[in-house]
Parts: C-alpha cells; structure tokens; sequence
C-alpha cells in the first residue's frame, strides 16, 4: 500500500477522524487518480473521501497542510553558498559531504532516512522530545561533522577558518530543522494520539474521576454510544411498522363490489414505542457523578421520542420540556444551579421526591414504561416509602435503579437501598462508561421486543 | 471509452460540461464530481439551504444526458414507496377475472393436493414484474443507460430508512423475496443531499463521497447570476451580490440562498434596475427574505448596506 496515504490516514486517525478500511480503499484509488502532483486536487480528492463530516473536514485541512508540509524538507535556504571554498580538506562523514557538495536533494534524504530509521512517527509526549532529537543527530551522523570541524579548526589557515564557520552555521542551521521536523511530527503523530488514548480511558474509568474539562467528549462518546444502541435495535419496529394486505377485510369488503377486490385493507402492527421515565438523583452526595446522569438522560432524549425525565433533591421536578428547549450545556447548567427550574436543593429525600412524583406524575406510570433511577438511594435517615416505590414498580412495565457505588456499599450507613430493592426490577451499579452502555443496551433491546 | 466516460475525461472537462448547462461548479465540487464518477461512489451533499445542492444533481444529470429520478425523503417513508410495491389490486383483480381459467386449469385433477400440486406450475404469474409497481429506487436500478439517483435532504428520512438504503448505495442491488436480486444494469449515479437537521449515521457516510458546499464567494456568485439571469449589467450584478453577501453576514433568521439571488436578480431586471437605490431594495427585499423579522432587522441597517455594496461594486 501506498506509504505516504498510510502515514497520512494514521496521522488522520490519530486527530479523532473516523477511517474506516473500506474509506482507506477509496482514498488509495483517489490518491491514484489524481497522483500527488496536483496538491488542490489530491486536497479535494482525499477530502471527499476521508472526512465525511464539517467537524471532521476541519481537521482534515489542518492535518493536510501539516502532513504535506513535512514533505517538504527541501534545502533551497538551507545550504549556504559554498563558492569560493577551497575544498581544502575532504569531510569524511557523510554529512560533511552533503554540506561541501550543496547537494540539498540528499540532505533531505538523509533527513527523512534517518527520521525513519529514529521511527519518529512512535513519539508519544513532548517530553521525548529530546530522545528523538538526539536519536536524529545520531542518525544523521552529527558525531562525524563534528569530527571533520575540530579537525579542520586544527589545520587553521584562512580558507580553513571560513570553512569551519560555513560549517557550523549549516550545523546549526540543520539542528534547527531537526528540532522543528521533531515538533511537527509530534503535533501530527502524538498530540492527538491522547485522543486516543483517552477514549478507551474515559469508558473504563470510574465517572467521578472524569473531569468537567472532558464532558464535550464524553457527551460525544455517550451520543454514539446511544445512536449506536438505538440503530442497533431499531430495525426491528421498522419491519413491524411496515403493514401486510389483510386478505380477510379485503375480500369482506369486496362483498360490495360483487366480490371483486377493488378495495384493498392492510394489517398495520402497532408499534411498540419505547416509553422511559428517568428520576434522577441530583443532590450532593451523587454530585461527582451527576453530570453524566444528566448526560446520558439528555442523550436518551435526542434519541428515544417518549421520554419523560425527573429530576429529585429535596422535591422532585419534571424537566423533560427544559431538554427540549435549551443546548446541553446551558440545561447542565440550569439544573446543577437549580436556577429557572423549582427545584430545592437541601436535604436528599428519596421518600418525599417519590411521594412527590405519585401524587403529581403518576399518569406516566403505564404498563408499556420503563421506570429508571438514578441515584445512590442516600435518604440522610429519613422515611423512605418504599411503599410508593412499590406502586410504581407494580404500575410499570419494570422498574430499573442504576447506582453509582459498588453494591457491598448498599445498606450501609444511611442507604436505604436494601429497602427498595425487591421493588427493581433490577439493580446494577453503573459507575462507568462501560456499565452504562450495557444497561442502555439492556434497555433498548427488551424494548424492542 | 464510452461517451460518459469521454465527458469525465479530466476535472476541466466536468467542471466546463456543468458550466454548459448552467451550473457554475467550484473547482471543489468539479473535484468530487469527478472523483465519484470514477469511483463509482455515491456522493454525499451537505451545506445550508439553498447553495444548489439539488441543482447540482439536476445539472449532472443534464450534463451526462441520463434521466434523472428524484427520491424526496419525509419523516416515515419506508421501503414501499422508496423500493417496489406489489399491485396488490390488480394481482386480487386477475385472480377474479381468470376464475375461469383457473378452473379449467385445474379440471379433471379429482383431490386437492393434485390441484394444487397443477397450480404450482404456474405459481409465480402473480408475483412476476407485471405486478410490480417500481419506486424511485428500483427504477434508478433498471435504466438501461444509467441515471442520476437524488435522494433529497436524506436526514428527514427515518434511521430506519438509512439503514435500508445501505445495501443499495453499497451494492447497487435490492433484493425481492418473490423475484430474487435485482441488480442495476449500470450503476446509476447517487446524489444525497441532508440539511443537516439530524446527525446521519456514521455508516451512510462511509459509503459516501462528502462534499459540502457553502455560500459561494462574490466572484463565483456573480458568475452563477450572469449565467442565469441573460440580460443583467455586470455593474448591477456586482452590487446586488455584494449587498446580498453583506445580508448573509447580518443576524437573521434564514440567510438568502443562490437561488434567491437569482431571483432578485431576476426581479431586478424585469424593473429595469440600472443600479441599486434604496427604494428599489426595500420594495423587493421580499424577493429574498422571507420571515418578517429579516425584512425588519434588513431594513433597518438598508442605507449602509446599500451605501456599502454601491462603494464595493466600484
């Protein structure tokens, strides 16, 4: 396969641009149609069948200028004019060589053989910037100019003293190359290679060990994480959706029409459309993990059309039209800050909150939904009513409680979970990425059933 | 080489074919246009309303002198009327109007199973392509000499409805459970065009080309009117795309698109503009803005924007 495109689609890769191998494919077909003579056109060509989106086109023009630039190690106010130097001494080295003949196309293959041989391309973090210049310099050969200028000082003599300086000014000159070939590389190769890192990270890292400085990424994570999900398993209420001829009303009514069939009638199957009411959890004892409840209940709401969604502390509040009307971050806002929304944000009470949510939004509760808690079930000692708890689980479908501490934690102290369990109808923890996809994978796929 | 091959011989040559009928292509959408031709790909159109993502499938349609089939997508379209339908009315009409036939058929057989076993022999008359009704789809699969496919503003559509246009875009086949695989006699060529009012899959996209389109530049806008509108002063044309150029900029609603700088420009002429005087501009801003507060927040700042797009066009 074609190096360069290999080198460039990693270095794509590695900015967080999705590549898939088939999209590889195209590209090597395109890079063959338009060869890389054309610069605009292999841009065009490669765009058009790497970055399928505008976040994802923007960082292909970034990546494409620096990635082409690289190609362009050329000398041409490199090497400095060495007319009229007496080639007084034959550098042994060959870099010597290089810098005494001017010949600027082999400094750049020497450049790149040697950035090769270094394997550049692996450098991880800035701090190894170093190592790599250094391993460069060796590769270069730097030792053996050296040699060839300390010897030449030692002969001494006019043309000798010039010549060194020529040198040495092109030594230095070439050092400053290396260190920005070295820099480059690492903005092209590793800056983005924490990307990522990081993605496998944030899945399997504990929710309350992430950073507010990550949430646009985790939001991205979680949205394709539930598209997924949801393009998963919504394939099969499409099948159901679509009617067959109902061969029995037809020939009824063809009874009209002297048994002719003229009026045709179609079997339609209902659809089962998911209904979900999220009650979640918002007071301090949860707050590490808040934001990604608050999260995943916003992504759930961009994808699944009957949500209802409830947000507790001291009293509960309906939040679902606040989703529908404000951008992420301003709604996390809002709720976190309890500004513009009725919310108390005092003492947890799981009791009153669920007293609260039977006696204003039972209507909700339908034998078709999905009841899912949020919440570390942390009642500060007070009543917990598990026996509204126990209505709602016998009014809904199922009743589902996602908490965020490992279950040996649960009843200890002034956790109520213990009480409440027998009415889920399950409980798991859900303190990571990863646990959380697989509950909403459960979710989606007993709904579509 | 066949003659579709010789009008996508090089860029210039597809960039001067769309230009012949009528389309001004950036050398971007030259570029892709090209590129999907010879990789057989369908292309992926994105941009804001109205830059002519449509047009361009119309004019490479024109341009490669294929018909062109349009799949307009909704909220709720699925495969019955993208894909095929049975004629359901007409397979239960004939089934009635040939009692007859099918009774002498199946004369002289004395049990069930023996006339059934006759009737067999001639099951799939009812579900052959007499009694197949094609959508935009599956007729885009049949032309002989090819087509242009548009499946307008695809995001509208369903997810399910995405998913199922996979196989096609991939393998430019569909399968019919009565009938078998229907492949296409030439590939057609496939434009999508989204709006970006949903997040298409990421699946879709990687059976796509991507071209996005934004507002062209004043120069190529210019062009685009001198093209469409015969007749109009290049003096004139400078000031109104500048001005419209300079509305773009303005916070509003719904930014005036291509063709409705064509359509002022048209407009324009027809009342024998010579250049642009503020009362003309306001007695046709209408022609480009559509929601009363654009025509409100527009009007407001109209003497500098006039001001400026006269200075500009000097």
């Amino acid at each position: 396969m074609d190096r360069i495109l290999q080198n460039f689609i990693t270095a794509l890769r590695r900015s967080g641009v999705r590549i898939s191998v088939a999209e590889t494919m195209d590209a090597l077909r395109a890079a063959e149609l338009s060869g890389y003579g054309d610069r605009l056109l292999l841009k065009d060509f490669l765009s058009a069948s790497l970055a399928k989106s505008m976040p994802e086109k923007e960082i292909f023009e970034v990546c494409f200028s620096r990635f082409f630039a690289l190609d362009y190690i050329t000398g041409e106010d490199f090497l400095l004019e060495n007319e009229g130097l007496p080639p007084t001494l034959q550098g042994e080295a060959p870099l010597t060589q290089i810098f005494m003949s001017g010949d600027v196309g082999g400094l750049a293959m020497a450049l790149r053989s040697a950035g090769e041989r270094a394997d550049i391309r692996s450098i991880q973090s800035w701090t190894q910037k170093g190592l790599f210049m250094q391993r460069l310099f060796q590769e270069l050969g730097l030792e053996g100019l050296n040699r060839d200028i300390r010897t030449l000082a030692e002969i001494g003599g006019q043309d000798a003293v010039n010549q060194v300086k020529a040198l040495e000014s092109m030594r230095d000159n070439l050092m400053e190359r290396v260190r920005n070939l070295v820099e480059r590389q690492l903005e092209l190769y590793a800056a983005q290679r924490q990307y990522e890192l990081s993605e496998g990270y944030i899945r399997n890292a504990r929710l309350s060990a992430l950073d507010e400085r990550d949430l646009a990424r985790i939001h991205k994570i979680i949205q394709r994480m539930v598209k997924h999900l949801k393009d998963r398993y919504s394939r099969r209420a499409k099948a159901a959706r679509r009617g067959h001829l109902d061969f029995r009303k037809t020939f009824r009514k063809s009874i009209t029409y002297g048994g002719l069939p003229f009026d045709t009638h179609w079997k339609s199957k209902k659809i089962d459309r998911p209904e979900i009411v999220v009650i979640c959890d918002v007071s301090r004892s949860v707050s590490n993990i808040v934001r990604f409840f608050l999260l995943i209940l916003y992504s759930l709401n961009e994808v699944i059309s009957r949500i209802r969604s409830f947000v507790f502390c001291t009293n509960l509040v309906d939040v679902s039209p606040l989703f529908e009307t404000h951008p992420l971050p301003e709604a996390l806002a809002m709720l976190r800050s309890g500004t513009g929304i009725p919310i108390l944000l005092g003492r947890t009470d799981y009791g009153g909150s669920l007293l609260d949510f039977r006696n204003q939004y039972s209507d909700c509760l339908t034998k078709k939904a999905t009841v899912i808690i949020l919440g570390d079930a942390r009642n500060n000692y007070a009543e917990p009513h598990t026996e509204v708890l126990r209505m709602i689980s016998e009014r809904c479908k199922r009743l589902i409680w996602l908490n965020p501490e490992t279950p040996s934690l649960w009843g200890s102290g002034d956790s109520e979970m213990k009480k409440y369990l027998p009415y889920c109808s399950i409980a798991r923890e859900c303190s990571t990425l990863r646990q959380l996809e697989r509950v909403v994978e459960y979710l989606l796929r007993v709904h579509n059933r | 080489m066949s003659a579709l091959d010789t009008k996508f011989a090089t860029v210039e040559v597809v960039r001067r074919g769309l230009k012949d009928v009528g389309y001004i292509a950036t050398t971007q959408i030259a570029h892709t246009v090209y590129l999907a031709y010879h990789l057989g790909k369908p292309v992926l159109v994105e941009g804001p309303a109205g830059v002519g993502k449509t047009e361009l499938a119309k004019a490479a349609a024109v341009f490669m002198g294929v018909p062109l089939i349009r799949l307009q997508c909704y909220e709720g379209l699925d495969e019955s009327k993208a894909l095929y339908e049975w004629k359901y009315g007409k397979q239960l009409l004939y089934t009635q109007l040939l009692k007859d036939k099918l009774d002498r058929v199946i004369e002289g057989e004395t049990g069930l199973a023996e006339s059934i076993e006759k009737l067999h022999q001639y099951d799939d008359i009812f579900f052959s392509p007499q009694f197949l009704e094609p959508r935009p789809l599956l007729k885009a699969l049949q032309e002989k000499d090819g087509a242009v496919l548009l499946v307008d503003e695809v995001d509208k559509s369903d997810d399910e409805f995405e998913a199922f246009l996979l196989e096609i875009l991939s393998d430019f086949q569909v399968s019919i459970p009565e009938i078998g695989t229907i492949e296409a006699t030439s590939k057609p060529f496939v434009f999508l065009t989204s709006n970006s009012t949903r997040e298409l899959g990421e699946a879709l996209r990687r059976r796509c080309l991507h071209l996005y389109i934004s507002f062209p530049e004043q120069a190529l806008e210019r062009e685009i009117v001198m093209t469409r509108v015969p007749g109009i002063s290049e003096r004139l044309t400078r000031q109104l795309v500048s001005f419209i150029h300079q509305v773009r900029k303005l916070d509003i609603k719904k930014l005036p698109s291509v063709s409705e700088t064509i359509d002022w420009a048209k407009t324009l002429v027809i009342l024998h503009a010579e250049t642009l005087d503020k009362d003309m501009v306001r007695d046709t801003l209408n022609t480009f803005l559509k929601a009363q507060e654009d025509i409100r927040v527009t009007e407001e700042k109209l003497y500098a924007l006039t001001e400026h797009a006269l200075r500009e066009a000097n």
